[in-house]
């Protein structure tokens, strides 16, 4: 231990880190700096430099805005399901195979006629089954995850390919395009907003009260309105732009829904504390009397249902399955670019499902700002490399001492 | 054997044998603990000291010996076994989890879920997350931790002896009569080591039988009340502490009781 007479620069970011918003400062200062450099930064410059006769808003209007949230669904979808995986301190690649395979049977079912809810279902039971099966082998049989998962990836984007043999299928089946159709009216959005941000103050209120009355230490006033705050005004302005371009889709309500259900799982009940602690420190869960096994292979249960769950509101965004949107393309590499991006450490232990969100906003932000530059599929690429190089990088510094003690 | 006036025995084991293959590592050990009372167990390298403490935890099972606890026949076959009768170990390294606070920490495995949600599997629970902490606070409280500030602190920023101090608040906190502590002080600087020390001579006061296995003298013989001696798998003999000095000690430790014969032991 040093004496922490001073603090230095880089102690302030850590202690920033370690509180519960601290998490979300990093990826949040990576989507203004995104944002303010495609929505301010380039539209400025052209204006100084002749391209453009008006300060042309294409970024950061409620259209592209829209847009930027619908692209970035699906890669969220499977972020969130892969943060799962993280925090036990696995790994999932056949994530985006595996929403592949489902979706592909999605098309296939619908195709044979069966209904759209039911089709629905079968495929999020198969794609739990399909990562179950992955997690059995991982903690009973004990090949690092890694490896099986790779063999998930190529395996099941060999089954894609078997499903469907010509590498597309249109799908038209009214409820699968309803997820990404339906729009909620204007006025509902904006309630449903209003209750939820009256339920999150309102939860805040009362813990603090009951901390109050337990006698055990409290947040401060300041912090605790400004998260209400914070959250609030996010959450209403960003119903706001979508009403003012179209609605709020139902894709994103369903996807903030579920991602709040796996959000609450994992921080507030034991079956979550049990992932952070595997993660944290596997030997320890086991001594305490956890089942490591069981824990691990329910994670990947999870992660196998939100790749189904991907895979249907990819079918349904797109209107149609091909290989190249799922399996054989770069979403994998973009829902673990998307988790680590949002500060859930490779490591394990730990890591939020929200910032999976906020990470798959950062790596469609980049994608939907690059296109609309007229920037080709190479320089993507090396930007997304560099992001998240610069998020893994911020991640090993913010981790501090207790890294270089493992 | 000294100690035969010490207060009644809360955990005894008689006669424990194990073997490793051809090592015969304890060669019928005779130990006991009572409560409210630091016992500490030495020996040196390969004596017997971690075997015999991992037989009385339950994670290795003795060829033959019996345990009384409270002078009843009991088994102990597992760790779950050791724990269900009361008996927790501190392991060297721990096993805290540093991405998780304190309060989580000392409820890990036991964590309090909000009522009337039975509906639900007990793993999918809301957890009751100030319960935790309350309960966090009377473990610490209880230990008289006073250098940790919140409960609330992650594991992974505090200090080597407040991690101690929470590994050993957790083993006291599972309902248990008997805590083990494996060389509790052996990576400590000066300051940590005394808090330890403090937490350990608390555990005395709250009624708890306490193993202690260090080789550290200095520390023996500030906290205990007995010491025990095992030598090649044996009892040496069990000192009471006020009655003998470190020297003493280190002799019994090193050439048994009597140079001449501890060889034929």
């Amino acid at each position: 231990m040093q004496p922490d007479a001073r603090l230095s620069l880089l102690d302030r970011f850590r202690a920033l880190r370690r509180t519960q918003f601290g998490t979300f400062v990093p990826v949040l200062f990576a989507l203004a700096v995104i944002w303010g450099y495609f929505g301010l930064v380039m539209p400025l410059y052209d204006l100084a430099t002749g391209a453009a006769d008006s300060f042309r808003v294409i970024f950061l209007s409620p259209r592209n805005i829209y847009n930027l949230f619908m692209q970035s669904s699906v890669i969220a979808t499977l972020a969130v399901g892969i943060t799962v995986v993280l925090l036990l301190g696995d790994i999932d690649l056949s994530a985006a195979a595996t929403a592949g395979v489902c979706a592909a049977l999605l098309g296939v079912l619908v195709l044979a006629g069966v209904p759209g809810w039911l089709a629905c279902l079968i495929v999020m039971a198969i794609g739990t089954l399909m990562g179950l099966a992955q997690g059995l082998l991982v903690a009973y049989v004990g090949i690092p995850a890694f490896v099986v998962t790779l063999a998930g990836l190529l395996g099941f984007q060999g089954l894609m390919q078997k499903i469907l043999p010509t590498g597309n299928l249109n799908v038209s089946d009214p409820f699968v395009r309803g997820f990404a159709r339906v729009l909620i009216p204007d006025l509902w959005g904006v309630a449903l907003g209003i209750v939820v941000v009256a339920l999150f103050a309102y939860g805040s209120l009362r813990k603090q009260m009951k901390r109050r009355a337990r006698g055990l230490e409290i947040d401060s006033p300041l912090a605790l309105w400004g998260q209400v705050f914070l959250f609030g005004v996010i959450v209403i302005s960003v119903i706001l732009t979508l009403n003012a371009y179209r609605s709020l889709p139902l894709l994103l309500v369903l996807l903030v829904g579920i991602t709040g259900l796996l959000g609450w799982i994992t921080t507030s009940t034991p079956f979550g504390r049990a992932l952070f602690a595997v993660g944290g420190n596997a030997e320890s869960a086991r001594r305490v009397g956890m089942k490591v096994k069981r824990i691990r292979a329910a994670g990947f249960g999870i992660v196998g249902l939100m790749a189904a769950i991907g895979g249907i509101f990819g079918a349904s965004r797109y209107g149609s399955v091909s290989y190249t949107a799922f399996a054989g393309g770069s979403l994998l590499l973009e829902a673990i670019g998307a988790a680590v991006i949002g500060g859930t450490s490779l490591f394990g232990g730990r890591g939020s499902v929200w910032n999976a969100i906020l990470g798959a906003l950062v790596i469609g932000s980049l994608g939907n700002g690059l296109d609309l530059t007229g920037a080709s599929a190479a320089d993507k690429l090396m930007v997304s490399g560099a992001i998240l190089l610069l998020a893994v990088a911020i991640d090993a510094v913010s981790r501090g001492d207790s890294a270089g003690s493992r | 054997m000294v100690g035969r006036s010490a207060p009644p025995a809360h955990l005894a084991v008689r006669g424990i044998h194990k073997r490793f293959g051809g090592v015969h590592a304890l060669k019928g050990v005779d130990f006991e603990v009572a409560r409210g009372e630091v016992m500490a167990l030495v020996g040196d390298n390969g004596a017997g000291k971690s075997t015999l403490m991992k037989v009385l935890a339950g994670a290795l099972t003795a060829d033959e010996g019996q345990f009384f606890l409270d002078d009843r026949p009991v088994g102990v076959n597992s760790p779950n076994d050791a724990a269900a009768l009361g008996i927790q170990i501190v392991y060297q390294d721990l096993a805290l989890c540093e991405n998780l606070d304190v309060a989580a920490n000392l409820s890990l495995g036991t964590e309090p879920v909000k009522p009337g949600w039975g509906f639900l599997p007990r793993l999918l629970r809301p957890l009751d997350e100030l319960e935790m902490e309350v309960r966090a606070r009377s473990a610490i409280d209880r230990l008289e931790v006073r250098t940790l500030q919140s409960v609330r602190a992650k594991v992974g920023g505090l200090s080597g002896g407040q991690r101690q101090a929470i590994a050993i608040a957790r083993a006291v906190g599972a309902q248990s009569t008997v805590v083990m502590l494996d060389e509790p002080t052996a990576a400590l600087g000066v300051a940590q080591t005394r808090q330890v020390l403090e937490v350990v001579k608390r555990m005395r006061e709250t009624g708890h039988a306490v193993v202690y296995i260090s080789h550290n003298m200095r520390d023996i013989f500030e906290v205990s009340d007995r010491i025990c001696v095992l030598r090649h798998g044996s009892n040496v003999a069990t000192y009471r502490t006020a009655d003998t000095n470190p020297d003493e000690i280190v002799v019994a430790m090193t050439r048994g009781l009597d140079p001449s014969t501890s060889d034929a032991a």
